[in-house]
C-alpha cells in the first residue's frame, strides 16, 4: 500500500469527493487540511501548479481533484466492473461537475443583484434539471446506485456535489425520491457514516 | 468490435477530440452531424438532451469527458497503467479548468463589447496561465509527448485546444516550445496526417 497524503483546505469544496473515495474504500490516508487564512504562505510553492488539492503518493505530488478521485476509485474498486460501466460512471461524474460549475458561479458572484438572480436560477432551474436527470438514471439502473449494483465514484461524486444544495434547498428534493433514497443509502454505508458523524461542519 | 456512431453538431467544439481519437486509432465510426433544423428532432432521444453522444451498439452515452476516456481506454490511447491514466487525466482536468473561460466568450456572452473584452482576457491572461501548466507537464515528462512515450488522449486534447486558440492569437504559443513541438508530432503522426489535411 503506498503512503497517501491529501492536501486541501479545511473545506469540502473540490476536495471532499477525493476524501470520500479513500474513506469508502477503507484506504488510510493523511487528511492534511490547510488553514485558508494561512494560504498562500509557504504552501502555494509546494503545490504542483499553485493550486489545491494535490495528492502525495509516496512523496510524489499529483494535482487536479477529478484525476485524483478517478485514480483512487480505479485503484480500489470504485469504478465499476467494465469499460462501459466506467463510461457510465464518468457520465454521471461529468453531469455532476456541470452542476458544480453552476453552483460555484452562483456562490462566488460578487455583484449582489446578479448573485440573487443566479441563486434563484439555481434553485428553480439548474437544480431541478440536474435532479431530474439523476432520477432518470436511477430509475433506468434500478439498483439504487447510479451505475451497476454497488457503490462507485458516481454515487460519491453526486453525494458530495449535492451537499450544499441539499442543505439550502431541501424542498426541491421532494419530487426526486430515488435521488433522496440514494443519498440516504450512501450516508448510511458504515465507513462513510462514521466519517460523516465526526466531520467538521463547513459552509462549503 | 462495437458499432460506433458519434452524434454531434456540424462543428469541432466538444466533438473534435472524439473524431481525433477514432482517426488516431484507425477505427471506423459514423460521424453524424446535426444542424439547427435536425437537432430538435433528435434531442428527445438523448439521455440528457445534450450533445455529444456516443452510440455504442445502439445505446447512447452522454458527456464528452466520459466519451473521451472510454474511447481512449478502448483504443489503447490512455497510457499503459493506472499511473499513466492518472497523468492523462491531469492534463484533461487542466484543460477543463480553462473551458469555462472559453465557453463564456464563445457561447455565453451576447454583448459584443463584453465579448471582445473577455476574448482579450482569455488570450492574454487565462489561456496562458493554463498553457504554462501544460508546458510544465510536458517538461516533467521529458519527451515529445505529454504522457509516456507515445500518443495519448492528452496529446490530442492539447492539440485541439491549441488549434482553437491559435486561430485567434497566432503567436499564443511563442513561449511554450514544448507544446509547439508536441503539435508537430501530432500533425505528422501517420494515423492523423491525412485526416488533419482533409477535415472540416
Amino acid at each position: 500500500m503506498p503512503s497517501y497524503k491529501f492536501n486541501y483546505f479545511d473545506l469540502r469544496g473540490k476536495g471532499e469527493t477525493c476524501r470520500l473515495c479513500f474513506i469508502a474504500a477503507g484506504v488510510s490516508f493523511k487528511d492534511h487540511r490547510i488553514d485558508y487564512a494561512a494560504w498562500p504562505g509557504n504552501y502555494k510553492a509546494e503545490t504542483p501548479f499553485g493550486q489545491l488539492p494535490y495528492l502525495e503518493i509516496d512523496g510524489k505530488k499529483f494535482a487536479q481533484s477529478g484525476a485524483i478521485a478517478s485514480y483512487i476509485s480505479r485503484e480500489y474498486g470504485l469504478y465499476g466492473t467494465s469499460s462501459l460501466e466506467a463510461l457510465s460512471i464518468d457520465g454521471v461524474v461529468g453531469l455532476a461537475a456541470d452542476y458544480f460549475t453552476m453552483w460555484a458561479k452562483s456562490h462566488f458572484e460578487a455583484d449582489a443583484g446578479k448573485k440573487t438572480e443566479l441563486q434563484l436560477k439555481l434553485k428553480d432551474t439548474d437544480l431541478p434539471s440536474f435532479l431530474a436527470n439523476l432520477e432518470k438514471i436511477l430509475t433506468a439502473n434500478g439498483s439504487g446506485y447510479y451505475v451497476g449494483n454497488q457503490l462507485t465514484l458516481a454515487d460519491l461524486s453526486v453525494y458530495d456535489i449535492l451537499e450544499n444544495s441539499y442543505r439550502d434547498y431541501p424542498s426541491v428534493y421532494s419530487s426526486y425520491p430515488k435521488v433522496l433514497a440514494n443519498r440516504k443509502k450512501i450516508a448510511a454505508l458504515p465507513r462513510i457514516a462514521e466519517y460523516l458523524s465526526k466531520r467538521n461542519v463547513t459552509e462549503i | 468490435m462495437p458499432n460506433y456512431r458519434l452524434h454531434y453538431f456540424d462543428v469541432r467544439g466538444r466533438g473534435e477530440i472524439i473524431r481525433l481519437l477514432f482517426n488516431a486509432a484507425g477505427q471506423k465510426f459514423e460521424d453524424v452531424r446535426y444542424t439547427k433544423e435536425t437537432w430538435p428532432l433528435f434531442k428527445p432521444s438523448t439521455p440528457l438532451g445534450q450533445l455529444p453522444c456516443l452510440e455504442v451498439d445502439g445505446t447512447l452515452y452522454p458527456q464528452s469527458g466520459a466519451i473521451y476516456s472510454y474511447l481512449a481506454r478502448e483504443f489503447g490511447l490512455y497510457g499503459k497503467n493506472n499511473m499513466e491514466i492518472f497523468k492523462v487525466d491531469i492534463v484533461m482536468n487542466i484543460i477543463n479548468d480553462l473551458m469555462p473561460f472559453i465557453v463564456s466568450v464563445f457561447v455565453e456572452e451576447k454583448d459584443e463589447e463584453k465579448k471582445k473584452t473577455l476574448l482579450e482576457k482569455l488570450l492574454n491572461d487565462d489561456a496562458p496561465k493554463y498553457l504554462a501548466q501544460l508546458e510544465h507537464v510536458a517538461l516533467q515528462n521529458g519527451g515529445a509527448y505529454f504522457v509516456g512515450n507515445s500518443l495519448t488522449l492528452a496529446d490530442l486534447a492539447v492539440f485541439d485546444l491549441t488549434d482553437n486558440l491559435l486561430q485567434f492569437k497566432p503567436d499564443i504559443l511563442s513561449t511554450f516550445p514544448l507544446i509547439v513541438n508536441n503539435r508537430k508530432v501530432v500533425e505528422t503522426s501517420p494515423a492523423l496526417a491525412s485526416y488533419l489535411k482533409t477535415r472540416k
